[in-house]
């Protein structure tokens, strides 16, 4: 959050934008301090490209008011709101040269020409790209043109910054260096409020100080992301985010939740809850048998699953594994992390070490049949 | 044989009726204008002669050199500008205009200006005649610039609609953005962005009024010579020489004008 006695670049108030025919976001309120990151994460075609748009002047607002460095910019016109709004692929401008792409903000504000060309010579140094100041900016690769964006961006020397999906377009190998890049030229003292939408998880906990949670038109949830990522604030947030662990259970109101897995603190009223934890929450401690002789070899207090598959991933490997006695009759399916020692193969049986702070207790979704 | 060559060269194989083609397609497209060549370039050309019977007299380009024709000329290029330049602009804003219209209202503006487009000239004429005589220019040249817009930028209407509905906005949304006027976008990202669309547009707008007939004898009444108006004056008098030189000079620019527009769609890689 800002903090306190900083003066906010972006603050949204109550704003409503219209979605195609509809009011698609109502009420969403949000600030971002100067220099401060925050991207807006939501999934496809809730309304985040529209939102940016009606905060930049491109689209009309429903309701609500934008204010920018401190002024109600809400009836203004795009040119005069001290906001950039950045496209998801980068909006060249064909006929002018990489040097004049850059300069352009500060040549239609009446600087003249030799002056902006300098200022836009320093920018295209902080973006490593002085050498192709006079290449065409359409003989640019899609990573150069990202960061000539972002350099000409700066050259507007706004109060926020709007990314909208900003690295979509891009290459997965070329992605993270561009990623890197961005964050690297936007991370000064003083710099620009930024709010960068995605429906990326791992991009917007890579750049993000905060992630605010877009569902169903509202944010619902707007932390930091180590929070957002390992306490989700409702189940469909932790859905949307894909934690892969979400076990059914019940709140006895006073501080208590028990589930298939056993019982944990919660501060939720009495009712149907659910647990929710990321695969790194619990740890398949080790193999303790096969499946044919599990019921002989797990102690009867120790939690054991049974594996199904390996997940291979680039950063780690994951284990699918089946609870048998899950209460309900039905085998629960959970994700978990691997322990120390040699991988277990699937059919073995192991036990699961729960690590109590990193799993998370929500009230269930109305709509959740889990 | 030496096409053949040059193919097998190349690695490619063309059949002899590919070249046959090739052949009549030239006698076809070229021969006509070889004949106008001919009988301009002629002092006498009578029946059943093959060829002329006697060459030029005085200069070979004699007949180009006749005031009448020159008039007409600069006339028809004075009105093909003024075409062009006002029918571009009244087809870049209603195009644009439409492209961003409910799609009801754009439906029925593009069916108007397809009207001027898809109308015979002769009975267009009609209609306009009634209006430049009421409106006091029938017979001067605003009353067929007038005429020879209409159609003009019903075509340009339709041409920058398709032009426009295929253009990405994004660039002039992150230009307001980036603290330019509205105004400023249009003369700073738009209008440069499109340059090859407003070469075209203009060659196409000068191409309908170039070759316009029916349009101007009746607006004009006669009284505005183009040089469509002379050739079918030259042909009536039964003077084939002017007529052939009038016809030569119908054809140049537009030939010029194509190359100009494949020249400069080539240079911008956009297709002819």
């Amino acid at each position: 959050m800002i903090p306190p006695g900083e003066a906010p670049g972006l603050v949204l108030h109550d704003v409503s934008v219209r979605f195609g025919t509809r009011v698609g976001l109502v009420g969403v309120s949000l600030a971002v301090g100067r220099g401060e990151r925050v991207v807006l994460l939501g999934p496809s075609g809730e309304g985040k490209t529209t939102l940016l748009r009606a905060i930049a002047g491109l689209d009309e607002l429903v309701a609500g008011h934008v204010r920018v460095g401190g002024r109600d910019v809400s009836r203004d016109l795009p040119e005069s709101r001290g906001v950039v709004y950045l496209h998801q692929r980068p909006s060249m401008f064909p006929h002018l040269s990489v040097v004049d792409n850059v300069g352009f903000p500060m040549e239609v504000r009446g600087i003249p020409r030799l002056q902006a060309r300098e200022r836009a010579m320093v920018l295209l140094e902080r973006v490593q790209l002085a050498p192709l100041a006079t290449r065409s900016a359409l003989a640019l690769s899609g990573g150069q043109q990202h960061r000539v964006a972002i350099a000409r961006a700066l050259a507007a020397d706004p109060v926020a910054l709007l990314l909208d999906e900003p690295f979509n377009a891009l290459d997965p190998a070329l992605r993270a260096d561009v990623r890197d890049s961005v964050v690297e030229s936007l991370g000064v003292a003083g710099g620009p409020s930024v709010l960068m939408v995605t429906h990326d998880v791992d991009e917007a906990a890579a750049l993000g100080d905060r992630i605010a949670v877009l569902l169903g038109g509202r944010i619902v949830q707007d932390a930091p992301p180590a929070v957002t990522l390992s306490r989700p604030a409702t189940h469909a947030v932790a859905r949307f985010l894909g934690v892969p662990n979400c076990v059914a259970g019940t709140s006895d109101g006073r501080g208590t939740f028990t589930c298939a897995l056993g019982q944990f603190a919660c501060d939720l009223p009495a009712g149907r809850a659910m647990l929710v934890a990321r695969a790194d929450a619990m740890r398949a401690a080790s193999a303790i048998g096969v499946a044919d002789d599990r019921n002989d070899a797990s102690p009867a207090s120790q939690i054991t699953a049974t594996v199904e598959a390996l997940q291979h991933r680039v950063g780690g490997t994951t284990l699918r594994v089946r609870l048998e006695n899950a209460g309900s009759g039905d085998p629960l399916p959970l994700t978990v992390v691997a322990g120390i020692g040699a991988l277990p193969t699937p059919g073995d049986v192991v036990s699961l070490d729960i690590l109590r702070d990193r799993v998370h207790v929500v009230a269930a979704d109305p709509a959740s049949h889990v | 044989m030496s096409m053949q060559r040059d193919a097998m060269a190349s690695g490619r194989v063309v059949a002899p009726w590919h070249v046959f083609l090739l052949v009549a397609l030239g006698v076809v497209s070229l021969g006509p204008v070889l004949l106008l060549v001919l009988r301009a370039a002629a002092a006498s050309w009578l029946y059943p002669d093959l060829l002329p019977s006697r060459g030029a007299t005085g200069s070979t380009l004699g007949a180009f050199a006749t005031p009448i024709l020159w008039s007409a000329l600069t006339r028809s290029v004075l009105l093909a500008v003024a075409t062009a330049v006002v029918a571009t602009l009244l087809g870049f804003v209603a195009g644009r205009g439409l492209v961003r219209a409910p799609r009801g209202l754009r439906e029925l503006a593009t069916g108007a200006a397809f009207l001027p487009v898809v109308a015979p000239p002769i009975a267009l004429g009609v209609g306009i005649q009634v209006l430049a005589i009421r409106a006091g220019v029938g017979g001067s040249l605003v009353g067929v610039l007038i005429a020879h817009v209409i159609p003009a930028a019903g075509y340009l209407t339709l041409y920058f609609l398709g032009v426009l509905s295929a253009y990405d906005r994004s660039m002039e949304d992150e230009a307001r953005t980036l603290g330019a006027t509205a105004w400023q976008t249009f003369l700073r990202v738009t209008v440069p962005a499109l340059r090859a669309r407003w070469l075209e547009a203009l060659v196409l707008g000068a191409l309908v009024s170039w070759g316009q007939l029916a349009l101007t004898l009746l607006v004009g009444g006669g009284a505005v010579q183009t040089l469509p108006v002379a050739l079918l004056s030259f042909t009536r008098a039964g003077d084939d020489r002017l007529a052939a030189a009038a016809a030569l000079l119908l054809t140049i620019p537009p030939a010029l004008a194509f190359g100009v527009v494949q020249r400069g769609a080539r240079r911008t890689g956009a297709s002819a």
